[in-house]
């Protein structure tokens, strides 16, 4: 399971916390833990969004933290992707017709991967996470890659 | 001869990044095994490096990305003057010219965050700058030079009559190699330390120098502690592979502590200790034979 | 050669009586730059020259005596007027003492028929700094006083100021070519006159006070070199410098006069416990800042120190003065970084400096003295910049606060890079300080406490300087717009930029500088010393060390051709983006670091340096410096009376 390229086999992420519950962060973080392990693959959650090469979001987008969300995904350098984790990221989740939710993370920054659950198993989190990391390698080819919908 | 100097440069000019690179990659590997985990494969720095080299340079002030250069090419410098063996204290005051550069760099960007991460370099750098005086001078006050070549005449190590400072230098390798529990000012490990300290603003083929300039830092740092025992390289190498080892360990088994903390007993313990030591030397008036 | 000595002399009380004639700016600036012409073109004439002695004897001296007696007089006259004037009774008691004790000497004193000029390697040294940073600063006085004055609301008193400060330029010249201990003493009361006029300039009641400190102090040194000469003369017969060097070491009854002339350099630069006075004195112009507490008074006072040290060197005496140097060194380095006004840290910076200078002439031996001229050589010309560098820095900004002073570059791009190279000059490698502060270790590592003062101090420079080029480096700029509105005279500018070529000119010459105005001094000042420093191409060697100056000048010259060549990767092509602030920026034009916050109010980020005041606190450590250094002072004379 060797990834191949040069962006993909070093994944940095900074992980955003929009409106979650934090259910989905605390799974998130478990994926940190030596259970799941992420750093076996090179993920190293970094703090500052200017050395991330992906951005992880929980939680839905609301009319406070839209310019947050925008201004953090600004301020990744390219090629960067975005994993949007557990369905309130995807598409507001449970919580998507409220008054002060606009919707998922994609109204606010183009999405890369989905991760739907609520929340979703660390495993799963993690595979999203590699996948962005093998679009990762792509965009850095080709800096028009968009990427096709793939139904898993 | 000047062509066996040119060698020599190129030599440690190639070899220590990949030197440092792999021990790099060796510390992430053993301290996931302490922690109980797989860890990354031992090349993981290397691909780190190249994928920063790849990245975009985002910057917020046009100009911050020179300091970095500045600390790279005097962390260079002071490895190519530790290699031929030139006058220790000239050496470490190189080094803190490069040092200086750093937390210059980190303050020039005026993030808050890399502002305090620097005030907090500063304040660790005026807590363990005067024990690698201290060293300097007692190797002074054992072979009456201040030249690390002259070591080579004597039969004995420096750590038989410096072993007080070899205690104090290994805990102030802590704070240099930015290991637990004196991380204040930029994680190795943990990676988010006030986000990531000093170097906050950093990013893509900066980052890279930074990386690079760190495996450098590592080989110079490890030669520092060479010195203790230089005129047998084996256990010389052991004595830097030991302080390696201990930095790795100690990261993985304390907590982050304050800077206020390591200020107060680095000057009322550490200080005292090699003092005590360097007047041991000079009241018995010690020579190394 | 003794005309351009008198030239010297003279030609700036001349300089100052033009400066009286009219108050026409234009007519300022022409005088200021003959003098600048004059003073750079004699003292360089002078250094090539050579070194030498000159005789005075016979009528030249009777009217060069009578020229003394009558101006001393005029002098105890106008401090008995201003000290009474102004009720300060502790000032009257001291003039009085001082007037009794002087009019001892003069009359009831046998005294020499001839004295000496004395030209030595050291006093060209010394009046090339006087008369090129000294007639440098006069010139920047130009673009400066009247913009002080008008911010004061001062009515113009340039004409005193020029007046006086050339007549100080004058009485400095006088005091390093005298090898007469009178005449000495004579110069030294002037230089005090004119540091208290200057300082009391503003007229108002801080500035008053700070006056009459500073003359209450060295007025006290002034009494400690009367006696110093009255012991001379009435036990030994001595009354010159010469007179004392040919008895070789000082034998134990000597001990008290020596060090009374000692205790007179003591308060003239400003030690511990006199520091006050210098600290005091920072409410004077910058000019007079730069000019008499940075370069060349406080210097006279390490220039005497120096010249006496054959007399000390190696005896305990010597070690009792290095151990108080290096004391002076670290506690005021300690002092120093507790400051956020920006001259209060040059003024302890100086105070910690001229202790290092004292604590190597102390140790007496040939590697140390070295380090003790090359580093008032280094230091006069970094930190008169610097003082000239922060009197712009007030006038562009208002302020003189190191926290004010963030993101000045944004600001004055051109005056922050220099205020930047004198901070540097005075801390990293290769320039000159930094290399003296290696000689001076390497000649102290003998003497385990001396080192680790020495040691501690010099952690502690590093800290105070960092913060401050720091902050005036920081700011997160798209592009750097400098503010139309600010007033940039055009001698300020030029006196800066000639200042930080010099700095960088003597940091790359350091061995031609070394070897032709350092070494020979050396030779004549540490005789029965074996160890001494030689300077080849840029590396200064001694026997247990060389540093390559060389090759740290070499690393930066890669350094700065490496950033030309990738900068376009590292500067052109970047993209400029805002600083992390987890997402809630918000401002308008990114000159402010303002983030949301609660209730979606907007908030401005605003960290300081830190400061550490509770722990380097100012009143407790200046309370154990008084009490460490009076203890030193008094243990070495009550030893020397018995």
């Amino acid at each position: 399971m060797c990834a191949k390229g040069v962006m993909s086999k070093s994944p940095w992420v900074v992980h955003v916390n929009c409106n979650s519950c934090n259910g989905c962060d605390i799974e998130f973080l478990a994926c940190l833990t030596p259970l799941y392990d992420a750093e076996r693959f090179g993920v190293i959650n970094i703090g500052s969004p200017k050395q991330a090469d992906i951005m992880v979001v929980t939680g839905s987008v609301n009319h406070k933290n839209i310019d947050v969300v925008r201004n953090i995904y600004d301020q990744m350098p390219g090629p960067k992707a975005v994993v949007a984790v557990g369905a309130c990221a995807c598409s507001g989740g449970i919580f998507h017709s409220c008054y002060n939710v606009i919707g998922g993370v994609d109204k606010a920054v183009p999405v890369d991967v989905y991760v739907p659950g609520c929340c979703p198993k660390p495993e799963s989190m993690l595979d999203g996470v590699l996948q962005a990391a093998a679009i990762l390698e792509k965009k850095r080819l080709d800096k028009n890659y968009k990427v096709e919908e793939v139904k898993v | 001869m000047i062509q066996s100097d040119i060698i020599k440069i190129l030599l440690v000019v190639i070899l220590s990044p990949i030197l440092g690179c792999l021990l790099a990659g060796l510390d992430r590997k053993i301290t996931a095994h302490l922690q109980g985990r797989v860890g990354p494969p031992i090349l993981q720095p290397y691909y780190d490096f190249r994928k920063l080299l790849a990245k975009e340079n985002f910057v917020s002030n046009r100009f911050q990305n020179l300091y970095i250069l500045a600390y790279f090419i005097f962390i260079l410098a002071s490895l190519l003057m530790l290699v031929f063996e030139m006058d220790l204290l000239m050496i470490v005051f190189v080094f803190t010219f490069a040092n200086i550069a750093l937390i210059i760099g980190g303050m020039s960007t005026g993030s808050p965050y890399s502002k305090i991460g620097s005030q907090r370099e500063t304040m660790a750098m005026l807590a363990y700058e005067p024990i690698l005086v201290f060293y300097i001078v007692g190797m002074f006050m054992l072979t009456g030079s201040f030249t690390i070549s002259k070591l080579n005449s004597f039969k004995l190590p420096l750590i038989a009559y410096l072993p007080l400072i070899f205690v104090c230098m290994l805990y102030i390798m802590l704070v240099k190699f930015k290991k637990s529990p004196f991380d204040f000012a930029s994680s190795h490990h943990a990676h988010q330390e006030l986000v990531k300290g000093i170097m906050t603003e950093f990013s893509g083929p900066t980052m890279a120098i930074i990386e690079l300039s760190h495996w450098y830092e590592t080989v110079f740092l490890l030669g520092l502690m060479f010195i203790f025992w230089k005129q047998n390289i084996f256990i010389g190498v052991i004595i830097s592979i030991i302080t390696y080892l201990f930095v790795i360990i100690v990261d993985n088994i304390s907590a982050r502590l304050y800077w206020k903390w390591f200020l107060k007993y680095t000057w009322s313990v550490a200080v005292v200790v090699s003092i005590a030591n360097i007047l041991v030397l000079y009241i018995y008036k010690i020579k190394l034979s | 050669m003794n005309n351009l000595i008198l030239l010297l002399i003279v030609v700036p009380l001349i300089f100052a009586i033009l400066f009286t004639l009219s108050n026409n700016k234009t007519f300022y600036k022409i005088i200021s730059y003959a003098l600048c012409l004059f003073g750079t073109t004699v003292s360089i004439m002078l250094a090539y020259h050579g070194t030498g002695n000159i005789k005075i004897s016979g009528t030249a001296f009777s009217i060069v005596e009578g020229i003394i007696i009558i101006c001393e007089l005029l002098i105890i006259l106008f401090l008995f007027y201003v000290s009474i004037k102004n009720k300060r009774w502790g000032v009257l008691t001291l003039t009085a003492i001082s007037t009794v004790l002087s009019v001892y000497t003069t009359f009831f004193i046998g005294k020499s028929e001839t004295s000496i000029i004395n030209v030595d390697s050291l006093s060209i040294v010394m009046a090339l700094i006087v008369n090129i940073v000294g007639t440098l600063i006069v010139v920047f006085a130009n673009g400066y006083m009247t913009e002080y004055e008008h911010h004061r609301g001062m009515k113009s008193k340039q004409k005193l100021f020029y007046a006086v400060i050339c007549v100080f330029l004058a009485a400095m010249n006088g005091l390093i070519f005298s090898d007469s201990l009178s005449w000495m003493y004579f110069f030294w009361e002037i230089t005090t006159l004119a540091s208290f006029i200057l300082i009391a300039y503003n007229a108002d009641a801080e500035a008053l006070n700070s006056g009459f400190r500073a003359l209450f102090i060295n007025i006290i040194g002034g009494i400690s070199f009367i006696g110093g000469i009255i012991i001379f003369k009435t036990s030994m017969n001595i009354d010159s410098f010469s007179g004392i060097l040919a008895h070789g070491r000082v034998s134990s009854f000597a001990i008290i006069p020596v060090f009374l002339l000692c205790i007179a350099g003591f308060a003239k630069s400003a030690q511990v416990p006199f520091q006050s006075w210098l600290l005091g004195a920072m409410v004077a112009p910058t000019p007079v800042s730069a000019l008499l507490h940075s370069s060349t008074m406080v210097k006279a006072g390490v220039f005497l120190i120096i010249k006496l040290s054959p007399a000390f060197a190696g005896t305990s005496l010597g070690t009792a003065i290095a151990v108080y140097g290096a004391f002076t060194f670290v506690l005021c380095s300690a002092m120093a970084v507790s400051q956020s006004n920006a001259k209060r840290v040059l003024a302890y910076s100086t105070i910690a400096n001229l202790g290092l200078i004292i604590c190597s002439a102390g140790i007496g031996t040939g590697v140390a003295i070295a380090a003790a001229i090359t580093l008032l050589i280094f230091h006069a010309v970094s930190k008169a910049l610097l003082f000239l560098c922060t009197g712009q820095i007030e006038h562009t900004i208002g302020s003189r606060d190191i926290e004010d002073m963030f993101g000045l570059i944004h600001k004055a791009p051109a005056l922050t890079l220099i205020t930047a190279f004198g901070i540097i000059s005075m801390i990293l490698p290769p320039f000159g300080v930094l290399v003296t502060k290696w000689i001076s270790i390497e000649a102290s590592a003998t003497n385990p406490l001396v080192v680790i003062f020495l040691v501690l101090g010099s952690a502690l420079t590093t800290i105070y300087y960092i913060k401050w080029l720091g902050t005036m480096l920081s700011f997160p700029s798209v592009n750097l717009k400098p503010e139309k509105t600010i007033k940039r005279p055009f001698s300020v500018y030029l006196v800066l930029s000639i200042l930080s070529v010099i700095v960088l000119a003597i940091s790359i010459f350091i061995t031609p500088i070394y070897n032709n105005l350092v070494a020979p001094e050396i030779k004549s000042l540490a005789i029965k010393s074996k160890d001494s420093l030689s300077a080849v191409f840029g590396d200064v060697s001694s026997k247990s060390g060389t540093f390559n100056n060389s090759l740290v000048f070499i690393a930066l010259g890669i350094l700065i051709v490496l950033s030309l060549i990738v900068w376009k990767v590292l500067v052109s092509k970047t993209q400029v983006k805002s600083i992390y602030m987890c997402g809630e920026n918000n401002s308008p034009d990114n000159d402010k670091n303002m983030f949301r916050s609660g209730n979606d109010s907007l908030v401005e980020s605003n960290i300081s340096n830190y400061y550490l005041k509770d722990i380097f606190n100012e009143k407790a450590l200046s309370t154990l410096g008084y009490v460490v250094s009076i203890s030193i002072i008094l243990v070495v004379l009550i030893g020397g009376l018995l």
